[in-house]
């Protein structure tokens, strides 16, 4: 492999740019686990139907040009789908306020895991599809940039920015940063926790969905697509540290990086690798995560 | 020894025959009833394990009672959660420090007025109101909660639960870990607080001596069941000594 820096500075745009489509995911999970003290195993299968939604919005209603008007109705869908499955699924399993059976809750998410993709393989087939996308590949200097992958990278780092400004702006968002560090203290100041448990589930896997969405056109979309992105998420988890927001975006990006870098420069079939690489790095030097323990969605 | 009492009315909380448990089939409190009347201090007392804690809890919907009920102002408040207790007017000063660390102290103070947060005017009043009945908190206002010293912290759990001005509220073992000398000062402050806004108040204590001087009316339990109650009058400090013993051999 010859470098050049011509390529090296691709080769980080591309790393920077997949890797905040990663760290959504990473976000998710995070999120999903400080509120509702749970690992959503699930969480690919939202990503998964998030792609298909927009493969649907995108094919049979909107065609490719209105791809950013199917964006937000694909997110909304499966939030909604989200804070519909929650108190069927989740909730049940917290029982009473105070005896809170997590590890049953983690289970059923491996359970609504399999059912997703096998209820996406009954309705879709095996088929890999693609809606396509007729943005133009864009030039950043003399560098040039798949269309899809930028718009998917500008609106990935625009989810992020929402839900940033979400919880830090909004009452809303200050309840759901109090009940990460105390469900107990979020309960005696009258916050219905248990809507809330259910409010950040749908937002947790909605950012899931929108990485489907927006990765629709850049990979394709079947029954299983979510389950690389979902193991990279988790990858970022052990990088930056379970409930940690910065963890998660510093993971993805850093995710991002040595994949892309990795690929470019040493082999590319051992893309995967290098991440994972990367993860025992991280869980000898620093058990916890870079960010690890000592911030929680702050 | 019964439980009238020389002006009573009707209860503002009232607890009757309840049966509470964190496991099936063990009952940590076995058919406990008791009352608390408005504008008073009511305490309970009892060794470790007795199920003061316990009865706290059952009371804010954290735990629910598969037996007895629990009426506050008249209505049912057993099988409600938290949260619609907190709405009746109920609040609950837990014995450790209840903060969010990570929030600011004003942030703290602002998810303490959760319930009414669309009112801006009512928010600024009671954060006034919070900063002025404790100003080291006003000091720190933008310090994270995490940072406060260990009485700071208490003043700030305290502080919160005062700003939906509750009409009741539940304090568990305010004292406990705390240096000697800080002991009446908590006590004073914690009694202040609760007159400014006209809270009556339920408090359990396992600081016996000094709990029982601020106290109107005393029940003690052990082992979730109800020992004695009566007026302070009948809590004289010869009883006092005696069931201080009680409670320490269990």
């Amino acid at each position: 492999m010859i470098f050049t820096w011509q390529l090296f500075a691709q080769t980080v745009i591309a790393g920077v740019s997949i890797g905040v489509l990663y760290a959504l995911m990473a976000l998710g999970i995070t999120f999903i686990y400080s509120i509702v003290r749970m690992i959503n195993w699930a969480m690919g299968e939202f990503y998964m139907i998030g792609s298909y939604l927009q493969y649907l919005l995108v094919v049979y209603l909107f065609g490719p040009g209105l791809w950013y008007v199917a964006l937000p109705l694909s997110a909304l869908a499966v939030f909604l789908i989200g804070t519909v499955i929650e108190p069927i699924l989740i909730k049940p399993m917290f029982g009473a306020a105070i005896e809170r059976k997590d590890d049953y809750a983690t289970v059923v998410t491996i359970a609504l895991l399999l059912l997703l993709r096998n209820l996406a393989t009954g309705l879709a087939g095996p088929y890999q599809r693609t809606p396509g996308s007729n943005l133009p590949t864009i030039m950043l200097g003399p560098l040039p940039q798949s269309g899809a992958r930028f718009a998917a990278f500008v609106c990935g780092l625009a989810a992020i920015a929402l839900f940033y400004l979400l919880l830090k702006k909004t009452w809303f968002g200050m309840a759901l940063r109090a009940a990460a560090q105390s469900r107990l203290g979020v309960q005696t100041a009258g916050v219905d926790v248990l809507r809330l448990d259910q409010a950040a589930f749908g937002i947790g896997v909605a950012l899931a969905g929108i990485a489907g969405a927006l990765l629709a056109p850049v990979f394709f979309v079947f029954p299983t697509d979510g389950i690389v992105t979902t193991v990279k998420g988790f990858e970022i988890i052990v990088i930056g540290g379970l409930g940690s927001i910065p963890g998660a975006l510093v993971g993805g990006i850093l995710l991002g990086l040595v994949e892309s870098l990795g690929a470019a420069f040493i082999s590319s079939p051992y893309q995967n690798v290098y991440g994972f690489l990367l993860v025992l790095l991280i869980l000898v030097i620093r058990p916890s995560g870079l960010f690890g323990e000592r911030a929680r969605l702050a | 020894m019964n439980g009238d009492e020389p002006d009573g009315g009707e209860p503002i909380l009232a607890v009757d025959d309840i049966h509470v448990g964190y496991q099936h089939g063990i009952d940590i409190l076995q058919g406990l009833s008791l009352a608390v009347r408005s504008d008073r201090l009511t305490l309970v007392i009892g060794p470790n394990g007795a199920g003061k804690s316990t009865l706290l809890k059952s009371v804010f919907g954290l735990l629910q009672p598969h037996r007895g009920t629990i009426r506050f102002g008249g209505e049912r408040i057993d099988g409600l959660q938290p949260y619609a207790i907190k709405r009746c007017g109920i609040a609950y000063v837990t014995q450790e420090i209840n903060i969010f660390p990570q929030l600011s102290v004003a942030e703290n103070l602002q998810m303490g007025g959760w319930l009414f947060r669309r009112d801006k005017g009512r928010l600024g009043r009671r954060m006034d109101w919070a900063y002025t009945t404790f100003p080291a908190l006003a000091e720190r206002r933008r310090a994270r909660a995490g940072e406060l010293s260990g009485g700071q912290g208490r003043m700030l759990s305290l502080a919160r639960e005062m700003m939906t001005e509750p009409s009741l509220i539940l304090v568990d073992e305010p004292t406990a870990g705390l240096a000697p000398n800080l002991v009446a000062q908590t006590y004073e402050l914690l009694l202040a607080a609760c007159a400014s806004v006209g809270a009556s108040i339920l408090l359990v204590d396992q600081n016996i001596e000094d709990a029982v001087q601020h106290a109107d009316y005393i029940y003690m339990v052990n082992l979730g069941r109800l020992k004695a109650e009566g007026p302070r009058t009948e809590f004289g400090p010869a009883r006092v000594a005696e069931l201080v013993q009680e409670c320490l051999l269990g």
